[in-house]
């Protein structure tokens, strides 16, 4: 309000600054953007760390019951298991899976060969000559943890995917050490911890979309008020309302009041600045009646003097007083003045000052057009308009005031007067604008309404009226209702 | 003439008087608002001259005071400092001129000439239709005791009514008698100012007769003449 383009809004942040700021909620960003992106990142990572430790909990159970498995063939393999010179003797195992070829369940007996590998000594028949795969460290693991059974995974006969557990042992009556080797398709569980991951990360999946949808409402809800309050300043700004009339939650209840505070403190500000000018005025303005009396009452050069420079004096100190008004006033929020009761108070009074001459004022307005600015104001720009309108008139003074859309609003004030020549315009509003020239009495008064006008980013123009006398078109700032 | 001048600025007082003197005035002379509401209200002045800043009592106050006792004398403020608002104020209590200081001694005097040829006209009685009150000699009217503020078509329309009271009066009748000739008669206007009115007034008070016009009626339980 008051600055020359009427712009408004927050200085723009160059767009790199303003693309990180909205992420993250510095300047030019966006609240919700940086609560919604915080919690969505950290449910996003608890939830991948919730579906790693599952599958992987899921998966090492799975491994551990095959092992069990695994180490029930050992121990068997074990019992029917003799030493004899030539080598060692597997007595026969009643298993009807590790007799079947390929079956998916295999045992082999082998033994260090003195070079890094194995030598294998006995296998189950379901190998059918095939052997269990033998990772290169797999004796030297075997040995430094001996008696100890050692898994790993493997791939098997026709390709298959084994599980296999290895145990180094010793038989009684044979110095050297035996290695006892189970293995077991490893398929049907791989194909169990694949599905079980599927159903695990698609649950999580949903459970994330669902929790982000739950953020981003909470946040929506949450911020609401923050919303309505921001919506209410924008308000106040438009001189819709006056001052924050919600209550608010809690947290931002005390932000709503500082506004108030400093809404009222404002208020108080240019009231007090309006008192002050106007006591100046009225100190000055007596004693200056007081020299325009005693100097009118003479005649000669002193007088006319004294009579010359009060009138200089009073003009200056009206412009002065008015200069400072019109800037105080440029910095209130918040007011609506109804057009219609303005004028219809001036209407009813400058009939009255003017009975003698019998002018009429008809005015119209629609009730619920406002003026985003001062009462005070308003009927001063008005007052002045239509008093000169009263004066040049020879019956008649009509007023009309109508809203033109975006928050402005045009009143004309038209007389059937003589008018003025349209050559002669332009120098009466400069007049009107600078007053150190006129002279009190001559000319149309117009400064204080130029002034006003353009305090409040008005406009004024001047044409013919159809009545046959001057129209004043003023253009000025309407409350939206 | 008696005048009273109701000014606390000592010099400003003593010019005053002597141009009021010099120009055929009996001058009385109140220097507060206590003052001059007792002088108004004991002595008969045909005009007043009224400072509005004034010690103890307001000019404004003194003035309401005055127009709720029932006095009609002309009054003409004078006001230092010439805000409109001020100037709105005083004519809602009931001011009929004024003049912004510093202001030149003739012309204060043509002024009162002015304020005096007005209240000159011939008295006639007040008129009256229930709580609504008029007096056309001083073109004011109240409605219970309040006083009215009317622009002048208001008040011709009320004038028109209110000396027609209980008779149905046709828009264009209203037309006839409320404009001049250059007027635009338009008689959607009527409609516009009988809305005013009513808001003023009281919206009971004005019925509208469907198809034919208008009829100003006391509210039910007022004496038609009071």
């Amino acid at each position: 309000m008051g600055t020359a383009g009427g712009t408004t809004g927050i200085e723009t942040a160059p767009p790199a600054a303003r693309r990180r700021g909205r992420w993250f909620g510095g300047p030019g960003g966006s609240l919700t953007l940086r609560l919604i992106w915080l919690a969505s990142l950290w449910i996003v990572l608890a939830l991948i760390l919730t579906g790693w430790a599952l599958t992987a909990q899921y998966q090492e159970s799975a491994l551990r019951r095959l092992g069990s498995m695994l180490g029930a063939t050992i121990d068997e393999v074990v019992l029917a298991s003799n030493a004899t010179p030539a080598g060692v003797q597997v007595a026969e195992i009643k298993d009807a899976q590790a007799l079947r070829p390929l079956s998916g369940e295999y045992w082999s007996v082998a033994e260090p060969d003195g070079r890094g590998g194995l030598s294998m000594l006995a296998s189950s028949p379901s190998l059918a000559g095939e052997t269990l795969s033998v990772p290169g460290d797999l004796p030297g693991r075997l040995s430094s943890a001996f008696g100890e059974v050692v898994s790993y995974n493997a791939e098997g006969p026709i390709g298959r995917p084994l599980r296999i557990a290895a145990s180094m042992k010793r038989l009684p009556g044979r110095e050297a050490p035996v290695v006892f080797m189970a293995g077991i398709d490893r398929s049907d569980v791989d194909a169990d911890t694949r599905q079980f991951a599927t159903f695990t990360w698609t649950a999580l999946l949903i459970l994330g979309l669902g929790l982000v949808i739950a953020v981003f409402l909470q946040v929506q809800i949450g911020l609401r008020p923050l919303f309505g309050l921001r919506n209410e300043i924008a308000d106040v700004r438009k001189g819709r309302i006056a001052r924050i009339a919600h209550s608010y939650p809690l947290e931002i209840q005390p932000l709503a009041e500082q506004v108030n505070r400093l809404l009222d403190q404002n208020q108080e500000t240019v009231e007090r600045q309006r008192t002050h000018v106007g006591n100046l005025a009225h100190a000055l303005k007596t004693p200056l009646s007081v020299m325009l009396a005693e100097a009118g009452g003479q005649t000669g050069d002193l007088p006319e003097m004294v009579r010359k420079q009060t009138e200089v004096m009073k003009a200056q100190v009206d412009h002065h007083l008015r200069r400072a008004r019109a800037a105080a006033r440029a910095q209130l929020l918040g007011e609506r003045t109804p057009i219609a009761a303005v004028l219809d108070e001036l209407a009813v009074m400058l009939e009255r000052v003017f009975k003698t001459k019998g002018v009429e004022i008809d005015w119209r307005a629609p009730d619920e057009l406002g003026f985003r600015g001062e009462r005070q104001d308003l009927q001063e720009i008005l007052g002045n308009l239509i008093e000169n309108g009263c004066k040049w008139c020879r019956r008649r003074v009509r007023i009309s005031a109508g809203p033109t859309g975006l928050g402005q609003m045009v009143v004309v004030v038209e007389d059937d007067g003589p008018g003025l020549p349209a050559d002669q315009r332009e120098a009466a509003l400069e007049r009107g604008a600078r007053m150190d020239e006129t002279t009190p009495g001559s000319g149309l008064g117009l400064s204080i309404v130029v002034e006003l006008t353009r305090a409040y980013g008005g406009r004024i123009t001047l044409a013919d009226s159809d009545l046959g006398g001057l129209k004043v078109l003023l253009e000025l700032p309407a409350a939206e209702s | 003439m008696r005048v009273l001048l109701v000014e606390d600025d000592v010099d400003l007082s003593r010019q005053l008087k002597i141009a009021l003197g010099d120009a055929g005035y009996a001058v009385d002379h109140a220097a507060d608002g206590e003052e001059a509401h007792f002088l108004g209200d004991t002595e008969p002045y045909d005009v007043v001259v009224l400072d509005l800043g004034l010690p103890r009592i307001d000019g404004v106050s003194v003035l309401e005071r005055w127009r709720r006792d029932g006095k009609t004398t002309p009054v003409l403020i004078l006001t230092a400092r010439g805000a409109w608002s001020d100037k709105v104020s005083g004519f809602d209590a009931g001011a009929d001129d004024y003049l912004t200081k510093p202001f030149h001694t003739e012309e204060l005097l043509a002024r009162l000439r002015a304020l005096l040829r007005r209240s000159a006209g011939i008295a006639s009685a007040t008129l009256s239709c229930g709580g609504l009150r008029l007096d056309p000699r001083a073109a004011r009217a109240s409605v219970n005791g309040e006083p009215l503020r009317l622009t002048s078509l208001e008040y011709r329309l009320l004038h028109y009514l209110i000396m027609h009271q209980g008779r149905v009066i046709s828009r264009t009748e209203l037309v006839e008698h409320l404009y001049d000739q250059d007027f635009d008669r338009d008689s959607n206007t009527i409609e516009v100012f009988v809305g005013r009115l009513r808001k003023k007034i009281g919206s009971d008070r004005i019925e509208t007769v469907r198809g034919l016009g208008y009829r100003l009626t006391p509210l039910p339980g007022e004496p038609a003449e009071g």
